[in-house]
């Protein structure tokens, strides 16, 4: 059975290298220079130049940056209160809540958001960057609280018992013992629930007031015509750049939360 | 402080504080709108002027405009066609990938395989996409690949047609088979393995009688994952296909932000509402079909 491990090795290895291909691809056409984009015919920074005074994009890059903090904001609040209480308290239909929780984790997000869009304009809202944020917390509270519950499941909440004999309430006794605990679990949370909202495209293009643009958005402008903007291969290689770092931040994390 | 007195004291209230905030926001912003959706796609609100008004009335037309839609069952039928070879193609390249490292590679290396197939998934998906425009086109690497190893002497055109939108959809979904099988099979005991072995049974009847039936709960968890999102896939159909790859999403999309108006959303609610029916039941047949508890993470 040599030869079939050894043959397991080397699909695996291709397989990986597949996944990179498009990624590569689109960053070494960001230097191509033709008229043709599909064939690399001389290397160029043009399309560097034509990103970086590009106002629209880095407007767009601004807006997803501050959409995503406030939703990683208020979507780790409500989560840590949710956690708190399914993990330290009992009370008759935990179960469920637990699965409701997970809901917005399954629907696919095409139906999340077009019932949000139907919802908000039967109810009279204006489309904002605030009902962007509304729609983006909805599915980020399922993903912070799968991650700090289980955090929280996972230590002895005699901890918490010590320190009310020695005299805290139950508020002191969170901020002093539960939350420092917490931290890594939370700062695990904060860091999927602002991907999944920075990345995020389906629900922001339903929610979002027209003319109102975020990275995604932009990107799905730019991809959704025909042919091959070159300014979008250059834009690429910096989402790749800004993808890398926040991988590693990631892996950072979650090494402190399994310590 | 009185207030916080009082909630120090009362267990009614904290639970309140505690598991009903964040309920009631879920309820408010996830599950209602999917009520009022369903209200809706049945004729219930009626625009007057700017306002909706709620009328105590039941009509089917959306739905009967739905089905009168132009192509609409095959729009249906395509994105099953879809849907399905997307969960069985990323269920055959995945399998062996997952195999290998939760069972073959060596314990230390595993994290950083997992790391090097998670890496290119946290790059923008619109752009992985996009990225295979380059790759699937005429003049792109498939083709001069091909062409160099003359088994094609004109280049073939993929983009536009159902076979790049598959490939590219078994492309972006490869992620949610890989983790879940990897999961299960990186928590297979060896041991039984090698049991089998010893009483003599050949490889292929240890996998087929050992391996696989104790992967069932990954398998079932990943296609679920694949299937359920791939049957409303429109981004993909948009990017790399063509008139003839239009899809159950493509239409939700195209009604709901380019037909507009009360008509088109509408319809976009009951084809929305289709859709959702559509995976319930689907989901339901094939685990009673496959069997087993569907395990998530």
């Amino acid at each position: 059975m040599k030869w079939f491990d050894r043959f397991l090795k080397i699909y695996t290895y291709i397989i990986l290298a597949l996944m990179y291909l498009p990624i590569v691809v689109l960053i070494i056409f960001s230097f191509n220079e033709s008229r043709s984009k599909v064939v690399f015919t001389g290397f160029t920074l043009e399309n560097y130049y034509r990103l970086v005074n590009n106002f629209m994009v880095w407007d767009a890059f601004y807006n997803s940056i501050w959409i995503g903090v406030v939703v990683t904001i208020v979507s780790v609040l409500l989560a840590i209160l949710m956690s708190y209480g399914v993990t330290r308290y009992s009370f008759r239909g935990k179960a469920i809540v637990d699965s409701i929780m997970l809901v917005p984790i399954i629907i696919p997000e095409i139906v999340e958001a077009l019932t949000l869009l139907v919802f908000l304009v039967i109810l009279g809202f204006s489309l904002s960057p605030y009902t962007i944020i509304i729609g983006h917390v909805a599915f980020d509270i399922s993903f912070a609280y799968v991650v700090i519950k289980a955090r929280m499941a996972g230590y002895d909440p005699q901890f918490e018992e010590a320190a009310r004999t020695l005299g805290a309430d139950e508020f002191k006794a969170f901020r002093k013992v539960t939350l420092p605990i917490l931290a890594p679990g939370i700062a695990a949370a904060a860091l999927i629930a602002f991907l999944e909202s920075y990345d995020d495209f389906i629900k922001t293009f339903f929610t979002r007031p027209p003319g109102f643009l975020t990275l995604p958005v932009y990107i799905w402008n730019m991809a959704s015509r025909r042919g091959f903007p070159l300014d979008l291969n250059a834009l690429a290689s910096f989402v790749v750049i800004i993808s890398l770092v926040f991988a590693y931040v990631r892996r950072r994390v979650e090494r402190g939360v399994l310590r | 402080m009185n207030v916080l007195d009082l909630v120090r004291r009362s267990r009614k209230l904290k639970l309140f504080l505690f598991i009903g905030i964040p309920l009631l926001y879920l309820f408010i912003f996830f599950f209602i709108p999917f009520l009022i959706a369903l209200l809706y796609s049945l004729g219930m609100f009626k625009q007057v002027v700017y306002q909706y008004i709620f009328v105590p009335r039941v009509s089917l037309d959306y739905y009967a405009g739905l089905f009168k839609y132009p192509g609409i069952l095959k729009l249906i039928q395509r994105s099953f066609y879809y849907a399905v070879l997307t969960t069985l193609g990323t269920f055959i390249l995945s399998y062996p990938i997952a195999y290998y490292i939760g069972v073959k590679l060596d314990r230390r290396y595993r994290d950083t395989a997992v790391l090097i197939i998670f890496t290119p998934f946290w790059i923008n998906f619109l752009l992985r996409v996009y990225g295979m425009r380059f790759i699937l086109h005429e003049a792109g690497l498939v083709n001069t690949f091909l062409r160099l190893l003359g088994f094609v002497s004109e280049p073939i055109k993929f983009l536009g047609t159902d076979l790049a939108v598959i490939i590219v959809m078994i492309y972006s979904y490869m992620i949610f088979m890989v983790l879940p099988l990897y999961g299960v099979l990186e928590k297979l005991d060896v041991e039984l393995l090698e049991a089998a072995a010893t009483l003599g049974a050949t490889p292929l009847k240890t996998f087929l009688r050992v391996t696989l039936p104790l992967s069932i709960p990954g398998i079932l968890a990943g296609s679920l994952l694949v299937f359920i999102p791939a049957l409303g896939e429109f981004v993909i159909p948009e990017l790399v296909g063509g008139p003839n790859t239009a899809t159950l999403g493509t239409i939700i999309y195209s009604l709901f932000l380019r037909v507009r108006g009360v008509t088109g959303w509408g319809i976009g609610s009951a084809a929305a509402l289709i859709y959702i029916t559509m995976i319930v039941v689907a989901s339901y047949i094939y685990m009673r079909f496959v069997g087993g508890e569907v395990v998530l993470g």
